[in-house]
């Protein structure tokens, strides 16, 4: 197996930062707030790998910084600290230290990224194929016909009916926001995709129809992807590795079954218990 | 001739951080285990016997001692230590686990959950879903529920769906946890052919078995935990 994305010492600070910030905040302090200036350490020192076609669970609570981790990588936030290398068939990049146009183009066409609210993902003032249409223009579809042939295939692919190709997704289900997304993020075929708590606050069925829908994508398109969520059956049915993070930091890691069956950190414990 | 698995001095304790325990689970087990031969784990509830298929499996990590495992290449790898890749690699090649619950998504059928190591290994569907069918017919498993997800089945449906998901694969070592609990005396014949019949064909196994004619009939050799020394608490109990 061939590793996509390497990831070390990531970090994020909201505000002015002084040199206390990072030793007075995390699990032990039970914040990620510092009391000496008040920043917010968003995540601090996180390493991880990806490889090739697995999915690897990011799991916290609200404001363990989690989504913080594939923003940054999206290019939707700046890290404060930290590199990215993102192995692309031959070709090696630095996410961080490559120049804008650069990002811009990763970003567009080998990184997909749905967001737990479609508004971020989708532009409610066009239709759900011109929202495909969109992304597929800056790849190397020109011709009109062949765009709205491939945004038909998208959404079919992701059980969006074609009479709703030229509605705007404003007017779709929260399920059918999310499976429009999907379809978006997948439209140049990018080896990554990232998954931001796509499936909160969504119904146990229509949840469980996106899962599956992952999970095929997932095995016929061999793509990697990043699966944040807060969600512990969420992590167990799409995940084979995990990572759980409390106050910005990783405080466990491991194999999704062994993680969620013999945690060993005292808050992964508690996490799980209080699931059951 | 060499084992395809050696379990050397293995202990597994759980640490209950909240509530300040120690829960002791099994201590210092060795076992081989053999290609085409089936070595059941037996003793008394709490001894630890499903939980030296865990460890095996990396479900639980191990608190103590080795688990040799020799894959394909003859390369002998500590599931105690190895990296989660090379455990993912091995659980996707080499290493099966059938336990009594079947985790699966609501949506898919019996065929494609019963298929899916072999998608897994990027095995066409068409002909992932012929393998299942074979199985599943082999294990009496009425045709009619084939394109039903598993989740409305019975008991001793899903434990057959579950069997026949780890065997698809053909992996050179099966655990198997009381793989025919629910099963009625016709189908728990089934089983053991099948069984019978993967073992001549060089699969090693591991086994618990809930009955013991069932140990009798199909074990080579059996390892019998103790039971637990001081009288704690089993960890299923406690967790
Ligand atoms: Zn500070």
């Amino acid at each position: 197996m061939k590793k996509i994305l390497e990831i070390r010492g990531l970090s994020k600070v909201h505000g002015h930062k002084c040199p206390l910030c990072c030793d007075f905040t995390g699990p032990k302090h039970d914040t990620n707030i510092c009391r000496h200036c008040n920043s917010i350490v968003a995540i601090h020192d996180i390493s991880l790998d990806l490889y090739e076609g697995e999915i690897l669970g990011i799991m916290g609570e609200s404001g363990s910084g989690k989504s913080s981790i594939v923003k940054t990588i999206f290019f939707d936030e700046i890290p404060t600290d930290g590199d990215a290398l993102f192995f692309d068939n031959n070709e090696q990049y630095s996410l961080f230290t490559i120049n804008a146009a650069r990002q811009r183009w990763l970003r567009n066409h080998r990184f997909g990224m749905v967001y737990q609210s479609p508004h971020l993902g989708l532009n409610f003032s066009i239709s759900a194929g011109g929202n495909i249409a969109e992304r597929l223009l800056m790849s190397d579809l020109f011709h009109y016909g062949d765009i709205r042939k491939r945004a038909l295939e998208l959404l079919s692919r992701t059980e969006v009916p074609s009479e709703r190709m030229d509605q705007s997704p404003g007017k779709f289900s929260g399920g059918m926001q999310q499976r429009v997304q999907i379809a978006k993020a997948l439209a140049t075929r990018p080896p990554l995709l990232l998954l931001d708590e796509v499936t909160s606050g969504l119904d146990l069925s229509v949840q469980a129809r996106i899962l599956d829908l992952i999970l095929e994508i997932q095995r016929d398109l061999g793509t990697a992807m990043i699966v944040v969520t807060h969600d512990l059956g969420v992590v167990r049915l799409l995940t084979g590795r995990t990572i759980v993070l409390k106050n910005g930091r990783i405080v466990e890691h491991g194999l999704t079954d062994q993680v969620l069956e013999d945690p060993q950190d005292a808050y992964t414990q508690q996490l799980v218990a209080s699931a059951l | 001739m060499n084992p395809i698995l050696k379990v050397e001095r293995l202990s597994k304790h759980f640490l209950l951080h909240m509530r300040g325990v120690r829960v002791p689970s099994c201590d210092g087990v060795n076992l081989e285990v053999h290609s085409g031969r089936l070595t059941a784990l037996t003793g008394p509830t709490g001894s630890g016997k499903s939980s030296v298929l865990k460890c095996i499996y990396r479900t639980y990590l191990p608190s103590a001692g080795q688990i040799l495992f020799r894959n394909g290449n003859e390369d002998i790898v500590d599931m105690a230590s190895a990296s989660e890749h090379t455990v993912l690699e091995l659980r996707r090649r080499d290493i099966a686990f059938v336990t009594q619950f079947l985790h699966c998504l609501p949506r898919k059928s019996a065929l494609d959950v019963v298929a899916a190591p072999l998608y897994d290994q990027g095995v066409s569907q068409k002909r992932g879903r012929d393998c299942a069918a074979e199985l599943l017919s082999r294990l009496s498993v009425p045709e009619r529920l084939w394109d039903l997800p598993p989740a409305t089945f019975s008991g001793g449906e899903k434990q057959r769906v579950n069997l026949a998901r780890g065997l698809i694969a053909r992996p050179r070592l099966l655990l198997l946890d009381e793989p025919t609990a629910s099963l009625d005396p016709l189908t728990s014949e089934r089983v053991v052919q099948l069984i019978n019949h993967m073992k001549s064909e060089g699969m090693a196994m591991l086994a618990i078995f809930h009955h013991p004619e069932l140990v009798a009939k199909l074990a080579d050799n059996v390892i019998k935990l103790a039971s637990p020394s001081d009288g704690n608490l089993a960890p299923e109990a406690s967790l």
